[in-house]
């Protein structure tokens, strides 16, 4: 495996007494898509930003690309932030070639490249609109083309999703794919856990500043129980005896004795539970096991934590 | 650089792209234009005031309706030369500029006005006025001269109504308040019109009046001629008034004292010219011009000029940050370019459409020059010749430079600090106040240039472009000449220096603008 794209060494952020990000660590691999996750105010911001060199930690290392700062290779970077914004009075063609000749692209090519791009993704009639005539997500997908025309090596998506329809979204994702097949390394925030399912291939959890998992889908779903769904109104006593089952517990607390979950372990069957409770008479409404979903993972990791809301 | 350049052109173009650029470039000549013209048609249409003069000590009625008419011949005499000047052939135009002065009456005539209007105008009333001066002109007038308009009269009088003129002062005054407020109206040849004024001299107004040597005697209060109007403002009716009453009142008291009164106007006529010399100048070119003149007060327009344009930049330097930082492109150009590219870029960009602006203005005010000739143009041609020659420019250009780096390194800083322009107004208050002090001023430091105050007001930053500029028509000092440009450029690296820090903290900041000693803390604890 060729070196990593990006490795950060105990990041600190401290801006006076407040701790934005404490010692985060962790390295990218060239190729991934990598989802940065965590509630509002986690610190996946500052963390990007850091990345970027927009602004500096307070401690620790950064490795971008071979090089310690991301100012050496910038022009090898793309990057939409967070809360988007373009110059309004601007030509959509020439929006995203203005920002690739801020990449070091010389301006035909950069022409050129913004043309193909919109052509690909659907924006082509819209070329010589201004900014200020197109809908928000037009615009946004607008600004995502403009961070990706120079073709940098790493590409980072601050809330990428954000604002699109589920049209869109998919078109994005589309993107995103494109981009990775053609060996490009994608970070990107975001708080729809569907997209980070479908698209990553290594999730970076963090909250309150600090990495709280990070690893690949299938370790992050390893992290919670399975756990199977059953809707009864019989006792549910006789399934506790059984190997594998550690805990069962009222669903809905407004339906009392009448939606389950049942946790099972690691190496159990839920054949085993079905079989069970035929045997024992469960008359059952619905049983259902499935795979516990990134969503699922997210808030058993960060449900407290995300209450909190922690602004900043 | 590469950034530097990029970004400043996107800024020009983008600048360019604006209406309120556009409004900016032809604000100035709409404006200037508009000025002129509103003087213009002023001047010519000064409104016909009517009056009442009710004198009571039957005194002095005939001294003031003859004031009234030699105010009223003056101005006719005046038009006319306006009028000879600008209708006279052009033979005679450049004989008057040759050395030889004036061979021709209706040169003898232009140069006699300019030279004492007073005498002029007894000798255009003797001659016979205005009839005389038509046909005395005649000779001289281009073939398709159109004919003289007089000025209408500035004040008539109107005809007293219907009142009880015994009654004493109180009493007249308490039946003309009506036609005072406006509420009824006199008959002027048969139409009714408001009246302006109503002058009122009393019985024994002789009485009040004062001679050299009188004790003051506070008990003893001299209320003198009454001048009853709504309008206090227009002076021209009272002080008419009050100089005809008082020379009839020194005439009468000419001949009380037993002198000839024509020898006393004779004594007052006469006069002995003053040449105004420039020690400064080579020798043989000491006297003083009026074109010198203007060059002394040239820097005014300049310091003007700087003081408009500056605004209009750092203003819209200011709010273009601001929509930057607040529609969030900062991150996405930050991720590209260093914020001292972005600063550098801004500046450069904003700075070179300021300077569109002023090449615009300049040019509009050349083309309105070419295209546009009267007596009035011609002098302020003539303003603007002596100004391109003089070495003012490139003072100008140097003071522009600096004052636009200087102010909008300042309100960079600003601007990166706040996230909406109601909270950056807050902070641009004291600069704004800053700027207000030297151009108040102006006029006195272009009559006093090298006044201590000045001098040491000249020494600080903010006020070095103003104020050296103003006083750059009069040799400042070389002490002051040095000492303050280096200041000056000290000042600017400094400034553009920390402005960058405050930027690179600023723009990514949200909420309020920092306290003073928040951001002295942040810039300390260096990002």
């Amino acid at each position: 495996m060729s070196e990593p794209v990006l490795s950060l060494h105990n990041i600190h952020k401290r801006y006076g007494d407040f701790t934005a990000v404490r010692d985060v660590s962790f390295t990218i691999p060239q190729g991934t898509i990598y989802g940065l996750l965590g509630p509002n105010g986690a610190g996946k911001t500052t963390t990007i930003r850091m990345i970027l060199e927009i602004i500096k930690p307070s401690s620790g290392s950064i490795s971008i690309l071979g090089r310690p700062s991301a100012l050496d290779v910038r022009d090898r970077i793309g990057y939409l932030p967070e809360e988007k914004g373009l110059y309004k009075k601007m030509k959509v063609w020439s929006t995203i070639a203005y920002f690739a000749t801020l990449k070091g692209i010389d301006k035909k090519s950069a022409k050129r490249k913004a043309f193909e791009l919109l052509e690909k993704y659907g924006l082509r009639d819209f070329a010589q609109s201004k900014i200020e005539s197109l809908s928000k997500g037009m615009a946004q997908k607008v600004q995502v083309l403009s961070a990706v025309a120079h073709e940098p090596e790493l590409v980072i998506l601050d809330e990428p999703f954000s604002g699109l329809d589920p049209v869109n979204q998919g078109v994005l994702e589309e993107l995103i794919r494109d981009m990775s097949a053609n060996g490009q390394t994608i970070i990107f925030s975001t708080h729809v856990m569907q997209h980070a399912e479908r698209l990553c291939d290594h999730i970076l959890l963090i909250s309150k500043g600090e990495k709280i998992f990070d690893g690949t889908l299938a370790q992050a779903k390893a992290t919670i129980p399975r756990r199977v769904l059953l809707n009864t109104s019989d006792n549910l006593e006789p399934l506790k005896a059984l190997a594998g089952v550690t805990d069962i517990s009222n669903a809905d607390p407004l339906i009392p004795d009448s939606r389950w979950i049942v946790q099972i372990s690691e190496q159990a069957n839920p054949q085993d539970l079905l079989k069970k409770c035929f045997d024992v008479g469960i008359n059952l409404n619905r049983f259902e096991f499935s795979e516990p979903s990134l969503h699922d993972v997210f808030v058993q990791l960060v449900g407290e934590d995300a209450r909190e809301q922690q602004l900043r | 650089m590469r950034m530097i350049y990029l970004i400043a052109q996107l800024e020009y173009m983008e600048n360019i792209k604006t209406k309120g650029f556009w409004i900016g470039i032809l604000i100035f000549p709409l404006m200037f234009g508009l000025m002129y013209f509103i003087q213009v048609t002023l001047s010519q249409a000064t409104p016909t005031r009517y009056y009442l003069l009710v004198d009571k000590s039957g005194e002095y009625e005939e001294a003031v309706q003859s004031a009234i008419t030699l105010e009223h011949q003056r101005k006719i005499l005046q038009s006319f030369v306006t009028y000879l000047m600008e209708n006279r052939k052009e033979t005679d135009l450049n004989l008057l500029n040759s050395t030889t002065a004036a061979n021709s009456a209706a040169d003898q005539f232009i140069d006699d006005v300019d030279m004492n209007e007073v005498a002029a105008l007894d000798q255009w009333l003797t001659n016979g006025g205005l009839d005389f001066a038509l046909i005395m002109a005649s000779p001289y007038l281009k073939k398709d001269t159109p004919p003289f308009i007089p000025p209408t009269p500035q004040f008539i009088a109107a005809e007293l109504p219907q009142i009880d003129l015994t009654a004493d002062d109180a009493g007249i005054i308490r039946q003309l308040r009506p036609y005072l407020r406006g509420n009824a109206t006199v008959e002027i040849n048969g139409n009714s019109e408001t009246l302006f004024a109503l002058i009122l001299i009393p019985e024994n107004a002789n009485q009040d009046i004062m001679r050299p040597g009188d004790l003051a005697d506070p008990s003893l209060t001299r209320a003198g001629i009454q001048y009853w109007a709504k309008n206090l403002t227009d002076l021209s009716l009272p002080n008419a008034i009050g100089r005809s009453i008082n020379r009839a009142i020194q005439d009468v008291e000419v001949n009380r004292l037993g002198i000839d009164s024509q020898s006393v106007r004779n004594a007052q006529r006469t006069r002995m010219p003053l040449s105004k010399l420039d020690p400064s100048a080579n020798a043989g070119e000491e006297e003083v011009s009026l074109a010198d003149t203007f060059r002394q007060f040239a820097p005014m327009g300049f310091v003007y000029l700087m003081f408009i344009s500056l605004m209009q930049n750092v203003q819209y330097l200011l709010s273009n940050t601001i929509e930057e930082k607040s529609n969030r492109i900062i991150e996405v150009l930050l991720a590209s370019v260093t914020s001292d590219e972005l600063m550098m870029g801004k500046l450069l960009g904003i700075g070179l459409s300021g300077l569109t602006t002023i090449a615009a203005w300049l040019l509009s005010f050349y083309l309105f020059l070419t295209f546009y000739q009267s007596s009035g143009t011609e002098n302020i041609s003539q303003i603007l010749d002596v100004i391109l020659s003089s070495d003012l420019i490139p003072w100008f250009v140097f003071y522009y430079f600096a004052g636009y780096a200087l102010y909008s390194g300042i309100f960079l800083a600003i601007g990166s600090l706040c996230d909406t322009l109601k909270e950056a107004q807050a902070l641009m208050m004291p600069m704004m106040m800053i700027q207000i002090i030297p151009m108040a001023m102006m006029f006195f430091v272009v009559q006093d240039p090298n006044n201590s105050l000045v001098r040491a007001l000249s020494w600080f930053p903010l006020f070095t472009p103003y104020l050296m500029m103003n006083r750059a028509a009069a040799d400042p000092p070389m002490i002051d000449l040095i000492g303050t440009t280096v200041v000056l450029l000290a000042s600017i690296v400094f400034i553009l220096w920390l402005s960058g820090k405050v930027f690179k903290l600023g723009v990514l900041r949200t909420g309020q603008p920092p306290k003073l000693l928040e951001l002295f803390k942040l810039l300390r604890a260096k990002n």
